[in-house]
């Protein structure tokens, strides 16, 4: 029994909290987020190895389908169903975000890093290119990158994480600046650590957790540029199904009134992108240092 | 005590924090006292030792896995019961002033201070129209002894002398009845001190009806404005005395005060032995036996708060003068 | 010696903190420099502490001059000088456990063997228990924080101390406490000491000397 209990038992006070309803609602997006991602990553794994359909077969008999039982999110112009088509598009969507977010995240830690950590003249040049490159539209280099080789997943990877490297290391930069201004950092100089030493034992990690976040929510803003890449016609061969060619493709029957070949994929690009954005929002006031500590001392 | 009632009437206030792994905090432990219009009460102790927390609990600002006890009465309303709305909307700045620990950090750095002063006249009080505002501002200025001159800068162009003046303002922009100042002094070279207190002395002794709760380690600003000094140690108060007796030559009655003031550079400078205990994992007893040249068997028991100390063995009613005369 | 000869420094080349400021500390004295906030003295010490290049100006350490700073001065200068600052919840890695903390420098100076040993006594004398030593600064007050920033400050024996403003924050007890282990620490190994703060009782009664900064500056650069 603890000293508190025994004070509250002598003045007969009950205990009371003030425990507010931010916690609650916070509690709430953080659980809706898990259960979303989860039921992604369970479709992406689990549906294409029971379903065992053949996602590309065709059959002209069943084109346009309104969602029935049978394809509950229907069928295409060719018949294909749907839900199979979408499963496997955001198969393709969620392999390219996350290899690009996590490509552009090593390149822009460790641009940003030397550019923070060196200081002087690296600093000044490296940021310098980055503000220059910066300074394109990134749909536009996007476009220019993929347009030097042919269509495949690796120059769609290649052109998301080459314009997306810009932003992270700009942030891991700034977050270098100012821990090295920390006191922690000249104990650590006169300490007799290295400048490679302080780099990597100690600026590294204090900037991880901001990286880190950084690279969740690039994820759906890759998987964004893919579909918006493919849905120019030149992201992804047109026979692969990704969300954006999935939408590219029912632009047409769109018109015609068919709404479920776009509705679909859609909602397949929008509902992952924010549970990952409400996942990395929860994240970031975890790392917040203002409710590092719950105990006030 | 005067016979006028007092604005903040604390009777039992406990406050823990719940941990994870159901492990408790007892971080303030039935903390009875009363501050009365016209006063200062000082409120000291070494960091850690819970007077932040006791802060916190009556401003509303204790983090969703605390719990109180106990009643904190602020005029008719029991601060600890209050909800967050009635705090943001009655309590802040209108029935408690807060002088914070550090005003460069407490001013938003991209207004100036007329920007400050003018938002929180039109929040707090009746004032309105742009002209009425500015000269309210103005006011409001010049009772903290802002000058003029200097509303239209931003925090970092302030001294710190100044930015504390700037927000003392603003804690008295809604004449709240009693004035929190939250380590005031922290950082600040001695002058600077001195000037500080000074004006949240007088602008306690000119209100009148005005009370000042001051928390603080800084035991020479204490001195120089307090009535009253409560010592805190390990989340309880175990001292409560009247300030001249406390720092004169009567000297304080606990044994952990004692060693407070014998710690000074001007006094004996020496620390007092070990390391305060641990708020969550406090002893059965006596929480500065541990440390005390005085503990005995009894001390094994938790000693209640007497007359003005919570000790087994206190200090004798002025020993030292009587061992001077 | 340590000795500051007429440094300026600042940390923009036209408008310096402070001109021409000059400042010794012989082997085993105690120095207090004491100073209004903002003067300069901070930017003073960590010029003395060799983590702050000056724009002009030489800095002596046991009688030779100091020409490289920060990480590029070679280690066993860097080391010869301890510093330990006010705010010790900046001056912590928040992410290092307080035994880590105080056994950082031995680890990166490759010494890394002594580091338990080292860790231990030093523990003892700052009075920082075990269970405090496995808790990272987060879970410590301010004081028990500063006590282990005082100890990694000792860890590899340096022959000065630079402690600026390092009781600011502090009450009387803790203050009289981490004094008592800078001032054992000076008698058992003779080190030079410059204590930087501004309270005058405090300084006067732990320093052998005291000196103003507004007398180290010289007037002329007042009027700049």
């Amino acid at each position: 029994m603890s000293m508190a209990d025994v004070a509250a038992g002598k003045t007969g006070t009950r205990w009371r909290s003030r425990a507010g309803d931010r916690r609650s609602t916070r509690t709430l997006r953080l659980r809706t987020s898990v259960a979303l991602l989860a039921l992604t990553v369970l479709a992406v794994l689990l549906v294409p190895p029971l379903v065992r359909l053949d996602q590309q077969a065709v059959d002209l008999a069943a084109k346009l389908q309104a969602p029935t039982w049978a394809h509950p999110f229907g069928t295409d112009d060719v018949g294909r169903d749907l839900l199979l088509r979408c499963v496997y598009g955001l198969r393709v969507s969620l392999l390219v975000g996350v290899a690009a977010a996590l490509t552009a995240t090593v390149v822009g830690t460790a641009v940003g890093a030397a550019a923070g950590a060196l200081g002087g003249w690296v600093d000044r040049s490296v940021m310098r290119v980055v503000d220059a490159l910066s300074s394109v539209p990134h749909l536009l280099m996007g476009i220019f990158i993929v347009a030097m080789f042919r269509p495949g997943v690796w120059p769609v990877v290649a052109s998301v994480a080459l314009t997306h490297w810009l932003s992270t290391a700009r942030i891991v930069r700034a977050e270098v600046l100012s821990l090295r201004a920390r006191p922690h950092i000249d104990a650590a100089v006169s300490g007799g650590a290295s400048r490679w030493r302080v780099t990597v034992r100690h600026l590294l990690p204090g900037v991880l957790p901001q990286a880190a976040l950084a690279a969740v929510l690039m994820v759906p803003h890759a998987m964004w540029h893919e579909s918006a890449l493919s849905f120019l016609g030149l992201g992804l061969p047109t026979h692969t199904a990704s969300l954006g060619n999935l939408v590219q493709e029912a632009r047409g029957s769109l018109l015609a009134g068919h709404w479920w070949p776009t509705l679909f994929p859609g909602l397949f690009i929008i509902v992952p992108t924010l549970a990952v954005a409400g996942l990395a929002g929860a994240w970031r006031e975890r790392i917040n240092p203002r409710r590092r500590s719950e105990l006030m001392l | 005590m005067t016979e006028r009632a007092p604005v903040l009437s604390v009777r039992g206030l406990s406050v823990r924090f719940l941990m994870p792994g159901g492990h408790r905090v007892a971080a303030v432990t039935d903390a009875h006292f009363d501050v009365a219009p016209g006063e200062c009460l000082a409120l000291i102790g070494e960091s850690g030792c819970g007077k932040s927390v006791l802060a916190s609990a009556l401003l509303g600002l204790l983090p969703g896995n605390a719990q109180t006890a106990g009643r904190a009465l602020l005029g008719d309303l029991d601060l600890l019961d209050a909800d967050e709305r009635t705090f943001a909307r009655t309590v802040r700045g209108r029935l408690i002033g807060l002088v914070p620990q550090s005003p460069a950090a407490h001013l938003t750095p991209v207004r100036t201070i007329r920007a400050h002063l003018e938002e929180t006249v039109a929040e707090l009080t009746e004032v309105r129209g742009r002209t009425a505002l500015r000269e309210a501002a103005e006011a409001a200025a010049g009772r903290a002894a802002f000058p003029v001159t200097h509303l239209d800068r931003h925090p970092h162009e302030l001294s710190g002398g100044l930015a504390q003046r700037a927000a003392t303002a603003l804690a008295l922009v809604g004449d709240a009845p009693l004035l929190l100042a939250d380590e005031p002094t922290t950082g600040l070279d001695r002058d600077l001190v001195d000037r500080t207190v000074d004006e949240l002395r007088r602008h306690v002794d000119q209100g009148g009806s005005r009370a000042l709760l001051m928390i603080t380690h800084d035991l020479a600003a204490a001195e120089r404005i307090a009535d009253r000094v409560a010592v805190m140690y390990a989340g309880r108060i175990v001292e409560l005395a009247d300030a001249a007796a406390f720092f004169g030559a009567a000297g304080p009655r606990h044994p952990y005060s004692r060693g407070l003031l014998d710690a000074l550079p001007d006094r004996a400078f020496a620390p007092i032995p070990g390391l305060p205990p641990e708020l969550g994992a406090l002893p059965e007893g006596c929480a500065f036996a541990a440390r005390c040249d005085r503990a005995s068997d009894a001390c094994a028991a938790l000693p209640p708060l007497r007359g003005t100390v919570a000790c087994h063995h206190p200090h004798a009613v002025l020993t030292e003068a009587a061992d001077r005369a | 010696m340590l000795e500051l000869r007429s440094i300026t420094a600042g940390y923009d080349r036209k408008v310096p903190v402070f001109r021409d400021v000059s400042l010794s500390v012989a082997p085993g004295q105690a120095v207090g420099l004491l100073g209004p906030s903002g003067c300069g003295k901070s930017t003073l010490a960590r010029v003395a502490a060799l983590l702050h290049r000056p724009d002009s100006g030489t800095l002596l350490l046991d009688g030779t001059p100091v020409r490289r700073w920060r990480h590029r001065a070679p280690r066993d200068r860097r080391t010869a000088v301890g510093v330990v600052f006010q705010q010790a919840r900046l001056s912590a890695d928040p992410r290092l456990t307080l035994a880590d903390l105080v056994a950082e420098p031995l680890r990166a100076t490759g010494r890394r063997e002594e580091a338990a040993g080292r860790v231990a006594e030093l523990a003892g004398a700052v009075g920082l228990t075990t269970d405090l030593l496995t808790r990272r600064p987060h879970e410590v007050s301010d004081g028990q924080l500063q006590r282990a920033c005082l100890a990694r400050a000792l860890v590899l024996r340096p022959r000065w101390l630079v402690c600026d403003e390092m009781t600011a924050m502090l009450d009387a007890s803790t203050t009289a406490a981490l004094v008592r282990v800078v001032e054992d620490y000076r008698a058992a190994t003779g080190a030079g000491l410059l204590a930087v703060g501004h309270d005058r009782v405090l300084l006067d009664r732990w320093c052998d000397r005291t000196v103003e900064w507004a007398s180290l500056v010289p007037p002329a650069a007042t009027t700049s």
